[in-house]
């Protein structure tokens, strides 16, 4: 929302010019301090990581310069494609059931009934937690005689009874289920910020006009939700890139990299073989996923706007 | 001029691998450890920093007794700073390259050391070594750099073994085996008792755990020289002598806890201590994690002999402190090195620790109990020593054994493309 509402300035600016002489040194200094430090501490290493994505370079010794040669080496690298699939998995079904179950949470909670308020408060306490601790309580539930399979096993389904987080083909899936559990509070809640915004004159108008609840939904409630599906779709993509904690800390992209995803990749690659130049090379592709699919949609969505 | 521009450069080298994790992932983990490095590290004036990685309970409390017994002692004094393993390790070389590193830390000898050596990061304890006469030429050889100088003061070491509760063997009326068919025949009892006859703790964080299988089956049947070669990248690992080692393991295989790869060495150390797995191959640091009463109950028997005619080698790990070379207490270092390497120390560490480590230093006592001796007879009577997979190799290259041996463990029939995928992820470790 606040994305879009950048546009007032163009009004407001023949009153910043007038004004410009007179900018106060206190004011400056609050720009311009933020301003070096984040370009120190922000800008600067960043660059330094794409130079370092065109070398090799040990962590400890000068780096050497390789030009292209880590990216060349991803088309040939087996656990790249591995990680680069799960990273889109992980992207469509983390993305996707948190933004639908984000926002069919937050229709559900809209209305303040009795009670409405301990149900959102229920569901947003996951985003409290500290990933990592959300992590290791969830690594004690799938253990193989944790929660699941006793729970499994009491209903009679012990035949589904499974070492989750150590077969490769429930790893990813089994992380999956506290990201989730997590991002969905976050995610209700923004549509739910969006969903107060909303003028409850359009309900009432599209009621008299005799709309059903679907056409209410389809025809007032998306359209109004467009800015804050530009938030969440950025707060959705950035989120399900840097899933790393979470991996990390059950499984560490494990066993044998049937749960990597290019954010734990990168971690490995650059903390546990030390090649910090084909991490950092990652890291790149990683920024240009990101960058590339949340520009893209920003541009489109305010070239619709005006 | 020119140091502070090295230093500087350094600097900003740090602030960019800051800046890696910041692109790709500004998540907790990432962040933490990353950001330590732009920190200053925490240097007390005039004491000698020792960076620890002992971070059990019972192992933290030895070393900082071991430094106030030093301070004690008159003259330079030291503080203990323990960080978490995994941050420690992907830290060292930020600790190392740093303008201000802390003065010492504990590590073990291997290539990761002696690489840091050769890049001139290691202070030379040569003369810290010439007050150190009576201890053995193994040890003198394994804290060398490789080109001719000492890096590194060793001051335990521990063994590798089959551990199982003597009560549980009673129970069951099994006898610890001497040769692989009486092993295999052990498990074969066990399993037709019920309880899965060998316990593995490979699953969570510590996947490691199953190189140890790898380790013994390969120093076993092709010896430990070969077993250095293969680390070094010097052999490959889809050589038809690497592949012939996994037989025995094949038959091994059907005896393994199911869960083994699930459950991580803290767990598959309980499951052992209650009796539902028979045996685990294990080094004694898992009695860190086991309670005191159960201590006098354990013994353990050695890896079963596969091959008469290749000299015995067992796995026996040796922990001490290194320093860094641009430390600014060098005369302290050595007395903090001279101290750790006398008996005196050494038994100190020993009472305050679970006491299932042995002295390096030869006039050092042990806690004396059977177990203890047992293992200090296994280590003397073997005719090679090795260290561990990670140690013999690097902390690089375990990753790769990691993916592997799981695999293999869970997808036995896969292992012509195991293998090949090993070597391709070996080499890539070998080459950077």
């Amino acid at each position: 929302m606040a994305v879009l509402t950048a546009k007032r300035p163009d009004t407001a600016f023949p009153a910043a010019k007038r004004r410009r002489r007179r900018i106060s040194p206190v004011l400056l200094a609050f720009v311009l301090v933020p301003l070096v430090v984040e370009g120190f501490w922000v800008f600067w290493p960043a660059l330094q990581g794409f130079y370092l994505a065109l070398t090799n370079w040990d962590g400890v010794s000068a780096p050497t310069f390789v030009g292209l040669g880590n990216f060349a080496e991803m088309f040939s690298d087996d656990i790249f494609k591995t990680a680069a699939l799960d990273t889109v998995i992980w992207l469509v079904l983390f993305g996707g059931l948190s933004a639908v179950g984000g926002l069919a949470l937050a229709t559900l909670l809209q209305k303040e009934r009795r009670g409405v308020g301990f149900y959102r408060a229920a569901l947003f306490t996951p985003v409290v937690f500290s990933l990592v601790a959300t992590s290791l309580i969830w690594q004690v539930i799938y253990q193989p005689d944790g929660v699941v399979n006793k729970l499994l096993g009491a209903i009679g389904l012990g035949s589904w009874q499974h070492a989750w987080l150590a077969d490769p083909k429930t790893a990813l899936y089994a992380v999956l289920v506290p990201a989730l559990w997590r991002q969905l509070g976050y995610v209700m809640v923004l549509y739910l910020a969006g969903l107060k915004g909303i003028d409850p004159a359009l309900y009432e108008a599209a009621k008299l006009d005799g709309a059903t609840a679907w056409q209410q939904f389809r025809n007032v409630t998306w359209p109004q939700l467009r800015s804050v599906n530009s938030v969440v779709l950025s707060v959705i993509i950035i989120d399900s890139l840097r899933s790393f904690d979470v991996i990390w800390s059950m499984t560490k992209g494990g066993p044998y990299h049937s749960s990597e995803v290019l954010s734990t990749y990168m971690y490995a690659t650059a903390f546990q073989s030390l090649r910090l130049g084909y991490a950092s090379a990652l890291a790149v592709v990683i920024f240009v996923l990101a960058f590339g699919v949340i520009v893209t949609y920003l541009v489109r969505a305010f070239r619709e706007d005006s | 001029m020119t140091s502070a521009g090295l230093s500087r450069r350094r600097f900003l080298r740090n602030a960019s691998l800051a800046g890696l994790g910041a692109i790709g992932s500004s998540s907790f983990l990432a962040a933490c450890a990353t950001s330590a490095n732009s920190g200053p590290v925490k240097q007390a004036a005039g004491a000698v920093t020792v960076q620890s990685n002992l971070s059990s309970p019972e192992a933290k409390k030895a070393i900082e007794a071991l430094a106030q017994a030093f301070g004690a002692k008159g003259g330079a004094t030291a503080t203990v700073n323990t960080v978490a393993s995994e941050t420690f390790r992907t830290q060292l070389p930020s600790y190392l390259t740093a303008a201000t590193p802390p003065d010492t830390y504990t590590w073990y000898p291997g290539s990761l050391l002696s690489g840091y050596a050769r890049k001139g990061l290691l202070l030379d304890v040569g003369d810290v070594w010439q007050t150190m006469g009576d201890y053995s030429a193994a040890f003198r050889a394994l804290s060398g750099d490789g080109a001719g100088h000492q890096v590194f003061i060793p001051t335990s070491y521990y063994w590798w073994g089959f551990f199982y509760r003597k009560s549980n063997f009673a129970k069951w009326g099994v006898r610890p085996p001497t040769n692989w068919s009486e092993f295999l025949a052990l498990c074969e009892t066990l399993k037709s008792k019920g309880i899965a006859p060998i316990g593995l703790g490979a699953g969570g964080n510590t996947p490691w755990t199953a190189s140890a299988w790898f380790d013994y089956l390969n120093i076993r049947i092709n010896g430990a020289p070969f077993h250095r070669e293969l680390l070094a990248g010097k052999q490959r690992f889809d050589d038809p002598r690497v592949k012939k080692i996994f037989d025995p393991w094949r038959q091994a295989l059907p005896y393994f806890d199911p869960n083994g790869t699930a459950i991580a060495f803290q767990d598959a150390t309980t499951v052992l201590l209650q009796g539902r797995t028979g045996m685990v191959l294990t080094g004694t640091f898992f009695a860190d994690a086991a309670p005191k009463d159960a201590l006098d109950d354990l013994d353990f028997f050695q890896f079963p002999i596969l091959d008469p005619a290749v000299p015995v080698a067992e796995e026996g790990p040796t922990d001490g402190f290194f320093a860094s070379a641009r430390t600014p207490h060098v005369a302290e270092v050595k007395e903090w090195f001279k101290y750790v390497a006398t008996a005196e120390a050494q038994e100190l560490y020993i009472k305050n620790s679970s006491g299932t480590v042995l002295p390096t230093n030869p006039s050092a006592k042990d806690n004396g109990t059977p177990l203890v001796q047992k293992g200090r007879k296994l280590l003397t009577e073997a005719k090679e020593i090795t260290q561990f997979f990670n140690r013999d190799s690097s902390d690089a290259l375990q990753p790769t054994a990691d993916a592997a041996l799981i695999r293999f463990i869970q997808k036995p029939n896969e292992l012509d493309s195991i293998l090949s995928d090993w070597q391709t992820a070996a080499q890539k470790v070998w080459q950077s």
